[in-house]
């Protein structure tokens, strides 16, 4: 193969070389391959030094230049270092090119699957190694992300196996939209959503289910590397979907040569997470009095108010008896090679984990096929093929669901006693309403999704000249997914919209993301190359289809049978969603960079979307953004020595953002009601709505020392978002609806990212690396439509009377309460003088109660390398940031929690003055009144605020994943003769959390990731900590 | 240099996509439904959640009205209170901004449009009926510039506003049912038309019954005509046949009456002690009212009790013999009962909710004669009345021996002075108060709540209402008037205008309204 290609080279070198023979000067022609993956090098420097004659290598890495026989050619090429070749007879020089120490590393796939060196970037960029993600074993990689890289936050909804993740770069740019960042799989936008619960036919709300987000379908093992784009500025190239940056993924390609095989296999057990502390010291009651049919009436949960559970009582360890050991598989299998110009990788993955809770179980089956080829000497074709299949069993998080139920289950009753012997749900009270036995829930109710997918990349590079290339893609993403809720005929009425004797809401989405992409890319260079400009120009289109069929049945036939066929007919109900979104995008790019060390890149792009009406569905944002590595400049000084590196940059870049689907024109719903009919729903169409803009300004810092052994990169940002699309904004129901998409809000959000590499010890045995990274973010609602004095959305009020809510003047993450008490002139509390309780004020508009964002977060990487064994691990600190245990104040209620326990028999007497009329005056009335809360358990509903379970200044330090693996010597290997290479090993993830937090798990989100703005991380409702996770694998090359 | 750049682009990319591209993103039109529909089929939505308005809101003033009363002791609605930071209360709101509003514009233009006369009749009918429910529920309402889309905040107007609106509405919708021609009669209207099956004459019956109500409500003021309301009553329902009832198939949670067992949600309310008490001869000389059995439910070991405001039961009591059962005739203080249990009277699936009543009106009519003087004409309508409603409760059963029971109760009823008095000049205010709200109970709410309002929830005319001891602590003492506007819809996002008002006050609920105020 290496022959046909000497060959072509050969005679296309003699096609371009037309210079008589007979003269000395003769052309030299060649390809520059790299060393490590043997893949073509563009725009290596190629330069005669004795003529000073110079060219670049195009992006077949081809190159040509004049040279007589004795003069030395000399190829440079950023990251790679310097060679020097001494032309003789032959007229073709191949060269492979090895990158220097590190050097990889400065180079950053960026929009369009450009890559672009570091150096000559205006704005941050981040890239992570996907084995970096992929040894940590979790199922979601974008979970693996958390502390590892500055500038983005990672929230789980829960410790659910397969729940959704939210993640944010830069914090809060849209008050009630999605503030996800755009995926993309090499080169082309992949579909992350998650699928909202208000598409079935009787589910309305994101906070008691929660489906996966769909990027989660990616096989880590998969990912090469991966680049974040944080800002606007990185984005421009991308359209309105990257407003919010865009995670840019990149696949592992095959490599030439000799075939490959490797297989790995983890085995991993998870342990339930951190879990609130119960006291369970008072039975069920009220007011000191023994009673079992004490509940709750606004949760249907026991009330613990009775008398101390007597000695001798058998007690039972409920939790311990729920929760299992959950059990993770993973097998990855994958071959590569390749021959000649073309190269392939199959790789096929199957994982199934199950939780800690039972029935919970996430399985997924990866099939993934890349295949580049050298189609012509100036085509290049690269090919992806993945197919994806996942299973997830899920239960109930938040308001009535099994962890509340398990939470306040009686200690003097076994949890594990569910079923009646006829097989009915059996009952703790004779009361008519009351929680259910958390594993009647787990076993009986249902609620799964399952989806196929196939995601699908074709890209073309094509060279007809010299200095131009285009660049064609066309990527389709197809998925079918079903989502299932069902609730069993005994199940809480609550949960089953009335008594409608089992339920099942079932629905099918079929999904379909068409994106095509194409672009001229000029290259020139001027002023004996160290002027060097590039100018790109393209278009891209966006084709969104989304179609859901729902359909409800209610009143089951055979209570344990679990279809739509087992419902009764006349229950039945159906609905369809159908959804399209198209964007056209034009864009240009313009690169200028002299003597590599003065880089301009300028953007713009226009899109053309059709969310927005056609007058106002067109516009142009721009972006500017230059580096200046200013150590080119002291290469004589001398101070390079210690400086090996060290640039400024600063960029400007706009974005706009459009509307969803059909909010500018009116639609009626079907009504499902008596008599049928169409109606409104609940939006208002708005035909005004212009585009948002976001404008982003970044100025950052890079310095290198000592040959990079010590590095370190910081930025400020700053953006402000104009016209904001508030979409389903709440209004006064005379408009006529109930929301509407208005363009409304202005805020601003600004932040500081530093990341500190180093590595301290670096000798022939020993290596050790370590990085800090440190993230510190700030929003701003800065303007609200008139009228507005709160933003809240109602999926995040979840429990009490605590919500995220933004008042202008504040942060886009605080959270509002109803309650506060009443204090007099001088600030001491007011008591009332029957009760003895504080006094509260009902505030019909909410004031900030506190706020969820962290002063600053950081991150800790260390790893040693020591011969063959490798020792890393991750710490993520959190500094700050208020988090409202909902769980708590839940259990506070009902008299579990420990500060509803202890002090519970003794005399108490709050802090404050009686308010008796004389509590402004010199001689107020301190308060006097006496209370035992055991006789009169209303001091637990009257005698705190509910922000009184905003915990403040939470903290936190995790251990995200430790990993420790021994690769084992070829030469013990050697015997075998089978396997190339083998590695075992060890990881944990999330092993150690220290926090001030009194709760379970302070980083849990209280809604899915359906909910938009600044959702309900913070809000700590009914969910299951994340569970720790101990693998061992092995990997083998064969 | 870039900006050149981009423009060429822009300018090449626009020249050679333009005319496909528009048509390329020309995807924006909803394929979920259509954005605008024959008028008839904008009526069942509006009328059902007419019914579902009144009785969410039921919920909250039943109790004030001491129709039922909550099974937990203290709840805010007992005590004459409200749920703070809470839409409880607010489902008319919502019925009549929402689910009525933006669909009764566009049933009135299409009906214009295609002079289907007839539908734009009962349309504006309808939106005077929301637009009279409304006002008498909460006092000052948005009307003028409600559903002005290029508006986010609305101011309110006073009740005189309204009621003379309700009225031009009326007459407007009585012309309009007048006409004969055009594209009147259509299958659609007769299809869609929960109420009254497309009939214009009963449609232009039900209008006089607003005007009815609207001029009656007025009895306090010095404008108040008591012919007028007398001629209305007699232009609208002229028997039971003309009711106005929003019908329930009742076979899923989507399509059953809101009161029913298949909802869940009335389980927690008992039936009152001031309704056994008007039902069980306590009131009327001993004489038990024939309605008692169908309407209302004993304890398990056969005595009719009721519960005190306030008071609640006790979980012990709700599981005894002698505890008062739920409003279905269930266990109280629980929403879980099994699929299929019947529920009782108004409470079921498959029952329609009454919305205007023939014997609603002739309590009107009667009062407005005893005002008039004309005493004679009083008593007929009082006893028009009685009867109507007697007839009504008894199509509840199909029992033979119920019946029988039912039809000699009736007829030892009537006969008792102290219900039907035999010379005219005995019919007293309180007879015709109490009969009403005899008749009303578990539908007419807020007919009911304005007649308590209007008496100041007096018991020397509401015999034996009392008051629990300790009200709301916003109240002051003082009994609710009005109910708050929605909470999510004003408190939020509508404040400048609420404050205006005086919505803020943490005793606004207590403030009188104009129709009430001399």
């Amino acid at each position: 193969m290496r022959k046909i290609l000497l060959l072509m080279l050969v005679v296309c070198g003699l096609l371009f070389n037309d210079a008589p023979l007979f003269a000395q000067q003769k052309t030299i022609t060649g390809t520059i391959l790299s060393e490590i993956d043997s893949k073509p090098l563009q725009g290596v420097t190629v330069q005669n030094r004795q003529t000073s004659q110079k060219t670049q290598t195009n992006s077949a890495g081809f190159y040509s230049i004049g040279a007589t026989t004795g003069q030395q050619l000399v190829f440079t090429f950023v990251g790679f270092g310097t060679r020097t070749i001494v032309a003789g007879n032959a007229l073709t020089h191949n060269l492979q090119m090895k990158e220097e120490n590190k050097d990889l590393e400065n180079i950053v796939v960026t929009a369009l699957g450009i890559n672009r060196s570091k150096r000559s970037l205006g704005y941050a960029a981040n890239d992570v190694k996907g084995a970096e993600l992929a040894q940590t074993q979790r199922d979601n990689f974008i979970n693996g992300l958390a502390g590892r890289v500055p500038g983005v936050t990672i929230s789980g909804t829960s410790g659910m196996p397969g729940s959704s993740t939210s993640i944010q770069l830069r914090g809060v740019n849209s008050l009630s939209g999605s503030n996800q960042p755009l995926f993309v799989i090499d080169g082309l936008p992949v579909n992350n959503q998650t699928f909202n619960a208000n598409n079935m036919v009787a589910q309305s709300e994101n906070r008691t289910v929660d489906f996966s987000n769909r990027i989660s379908d990616l096989n880590p093992e998969d990912i090469e590397s991966l680049t974040i784009l944080k800002g606007p500025e990185a984005a421009a190239l991308y359209g309105i979907d990257a407003a919010n940056g865009a995670i840019v993924i990149t696949t592992k390609k095959g490599k030439a040569g000799a075939g490959s095989i490797s297989y790995s296999y983890n085995y991993g057990v998870e342990k339930v997470g951190r879990l609130p502390e119960i006291d369970g010291v008072y039975a069920r009651g009220t007011n000191g009095i023994l009673n079992n049919n004490a509940i709750n009436a606004a949760t249907n949960s026991p009330l613990y108010f009775g008398p101390k559970y007597p000695d001798g009582t058998v007690k039972y360890n409920n939790l311990d008896n729920f929760f299992q050991n959950g059990i993770v598989n993973k097998h990855n299998l994958s071959f590569d090679g390749g021959a000649g110009n073309y190269t392939y990788r199959l790789s096929t993955s199957y994982s199934t984990r199950s939780g800690v809770v039972p029935n919970t179980k996430y399985d997924r089956i990866n099939i993934s096929l890349t295949g580049t080829g050298q189609i012509l000497k100036n085509l290049k074709a690269e090919t992806n093929l993945q197919y994806i299949n996942t299973k997830n069993q899920k239960v109930s998080k938040g308001a009535n669901s099994f962890y509340l139920a398990l939470l306040s289950f009686p200690t003097d009753s076994d949890i594990t006693d569910y079923l009646t012997p006829s097989g009915a749900r059996k009952k703790l009270t004779t009361a008519g309403t009351e929680i259910e036995n958390p594993f009647f829930d787990v076993n009986k109710n249902k609620l799964n999704d399952k989806g196929n997918r196939v995601i699908s990349n074709l890209g073309f590079v094509y060279d007809p000249l010299k200095w131009l290339t285009l660049t064609g893609r066309l990527g389709i993403d197809v998925s079918s997914n079903e989502y299932f809720v069902l609730y069993h005929p005994e199940a809480n009425p609550r949960a089953n919209f009335g008594n409608t004797n089992g339920s099942l809401d079932i629905s099918t989405q079929v999904n379909r993301v068409i994106t095509g992409q194409y672009f001229a890319t000029v290259k020139q260079n001027f002023l004996d190359n160290k002027l060097k400009l590039t100018l790109r120009a393209g278009s891209a289109t966006y084709v969104f289809d989304d179609n859901v069929y729902s359909i409800r049945g209610e009143n089951f036939l055979e209570p344990n049978f679990n279809s739509i066929n087992n419902t009764t007919t006349t229950t039945q109900r159906t609905k369809s969603i159908k959804a399209q979104k198209r964007v056209v995008g034009a864009f240009g790019d313009f690169n200028l960079s002299y003597a590599d060390f003065f880089y301009l890149t300028a953007t713009g792009r226009n899109d053309w979307t059709s969310t927005l009406p056609e007058s106002n569905n067109s516009f142009f944002y721009p972006s500017l953004s230059t580096s200046f590595v200013f150590t080119e400049l002291l290469k004589k000084s001398g101070i390079t020595d210690i400086l090996t590196l060290g640039r400024i940059r600063g960029s400007i870049a706009q974005v706009g953002k459009d509307a969803s689907p059909y909010s500018t024109n009116p639609a009626l719903e079907a009504q499902a009601i008596t008599g049928g009919g169409f109606s409104y729903g609940f939006t208002a169409p708005n035909p005004l709505l212009r585009p948002e803009k976001v404008t982003s300004k970044e100025v950052g810092m890079e310095l290198q020392f000592f040959n990079n052994r010590l590095s370190f990169d910081g930025a400020y940002y700053k953006s402000k978002s104009v016209d904001q699309i508030i979409n389903g904004l709440r209004i006064s129901y005379g408009t006529g609806f109930i929301l509407k998409n208005i363009n409304g809000g202005e805020l601003q959000n600004s932040g500081t990212e530093l990341i500190v590499r180093g590595t301290p010890v670096k000798s022939k045995s020993l290596t050790w690396d370590a990085s800090v990274n440190f993230t510190k973010t700030d929003s701003k609602l800065t303007k609200l439509p008139a009228g507005v004095t709160e933003f809240y959305n109602s999926d995040t009020w979840l429990f009490g009377n605590v919500r995220n809510g933004a008042r202008p003047g504040g942060a886009l993450t605080t959270l509002t309460a109803q309650f506060t008490y009443q204090y007099n002139n001088n600030g001491q509390l007011l008591i009332n003088p029957t009760s003895g309780l504080p006094l509260t004020t009902n505030n019909a508009i909410w004031p900030v109660a506190g706020d969820r964002n962290p002063d600053f977060r950081m991150g800790f990487y260390n790893s040693f390398t020591w011969k063959g064994i490798n020792l890393n691990f991750l710490w993520d600190y959190k500094k700050g940031g208020d988090v409202f245990n909902g769980t708590g104040l839940y259990l506070y209620n009902l008299g579990l929690h420990p500060r509803s326990v202890q002090n519970r028999e003794t005399n108490l007497t709050f802090d404050g003055v009686l308010k008796d009329g004389l509590e402004n005056s010199t001689n107020s009335t301190p308060n006097n009144v006496s209370i035992i809360p055991y006789y009169n358990n209303s001091f637990y509903s009257g005698s705190v605020i509910d922000q009184e379970f905003i915990e403040r200044d939470v903290n936190w330090l995790r251990m995200r994943d430790i990993t420790i693996s021994y690769q084992i010597p070829a030469r013990l290997l050697g015997n075998t003769k089978i396997f190339k290479s083998a590695t075992i090993g060890f990881t944990a993830t999330d092993l150690i959390l220290i926090t001030n937090y009194t709760g379970g798990d302070p980083g849990v989100n209280g809604t899915s990731v359906a909910t938009g703005g600044s959702g309900s991380m913070g809000i700590d409702y009914g969910n299951l900590p994340v569970p720790k996770t101990f693998n061992f694998n092995l990997r083998v090359g064969l | 240099m870039m900006k050149k750049n981009t423009n060429i682009i822009v300018i090449g990319c626009l020249l050679l996509t333009s005319v496909s591209c528009k048509k390329f993103l020309d995807v924006n039109k909803n394929p979920n439904g259509p954005s605008t529909a024959d008028p008839a089929l904008y009526l069942p939505s509006i009328q059902t959640n007419w019914a579902a308005g009144l009785q969410f809101d039921g919920r909250l003033i039943g109790p004030y009205i001491q129709n039922f009363q909550h099974s937990t002791a203290g709840i805010a609605y007992d005590i004459y209170g409200y749920v703070p930071s809470s839409d409880f209360g607010g489902e008319l709101w919502r019925s009549v901004y929402w689910k009525s509003g933006m669909n009764t514009i566009d049933l009135r233009n299409a009906a214009r449009e295609q002079k289907k006369w007839d539908i734009l009749g009962a349309g504006l009918a309808m939106q005077a009926w929301g637009w009279q429910m409304l006002t008498d529920y909460h006092g000052p309402i948005i009307l003028k510039q409600a559903f002005d889309p290029l508006k986010n905040t609305f101011d309110y107007d006073p009740q005189d506003t309204v009621y003379a609106y309700v009225k031009r509405e009326c007459m407007e919708a009585i012309s309009l049912l007048d006409r004969k021609t055009d594209a009147i009669g259509s299958p659609l209207f007769a299809k869609f038309d929960l109420l009254y099956k497309g009939d214009p004459l009963k449609w232009k019956k039900f209008v006089y019954g607003v005007l009815a109500i609207n001029a009656h409500h007025l009895i306090k003021k010095s404008i108040y005509k008591p012919d007028d309301v007398i001629g209305y009553v007699d232009n609208a329902l002229a028997s039971n046949a003309d009711d106005a009832i929003v019908p329930y198939n009742g076979t899923n949670s989507t399509d059953a009456n809101f009161f029913g067992t298949l909802r869940g949600n009335m389980g927690v309310y008992g039936q009152s002690g001031f309704i056994v008490r008007l039902t069980d001869g306590t009131i009327f000389n001993g004489v038990k009212d024939p309605r008692q059995p169908i309407m209302l439910n004993p304890s398990t070991d056969g005595v009719y009790r009721g519960l005190t405001p306030a008071l609640g039961q006790s979980s012990a009591l709700n599981a005894a013999t002698n505890g008062v059962r739920s409003i279905w005739g269930t266990t109280l203080g629980t929403n879980t009962v099994t699929l299929g249990t019947p529920g009782k009277y108004l409470f079921q699936d498959k029952v329609g909710f009454p919305l205007m009543t023939y014997a609603s009106l002739q309590f009107i009519k009667a009062e407005a004669a005893l005002v008039k003087g004309d005493k004679v004409l009083a008593l007929q309508a009082y006893k028009a009345g009685i009867n109507a409603s007697l007839d009504y409760v008894k199509t509840f059963t199909a029992d033979p021996t119920a019946i029988a029971t039912f039809n000699t109760q009736r007829t030892a009823f009537l006969a008792e002075p102290s219900v039907v008095p035999a010379n005219p000049a005995n019919l007293t205010i309180s007879q015709i108060m109490l009969q009403k709200f005899i008749a009303l109970w578990g539908y007419g709410f807020i007919e009911t709540w304005t007649d308590l309002r209007k008496f100041d929830y007096d018991p020397t005319i509401f015999t034996s209402f009392t008051l629990p001891a300790t009200l709301y602590i916003d109240n002051n003492n003082v009994p609710a008037y009005r109910v708050r506007p929605r909470y999510n819809s004003e408190y939020i996002w509508n404040i400048d205008a609420l404050k205006a008002i005086g919505g803020f006050d943490a005793n606004y609920h207590t403030k009188k309204l104009w129709i009430h105020l001399p």
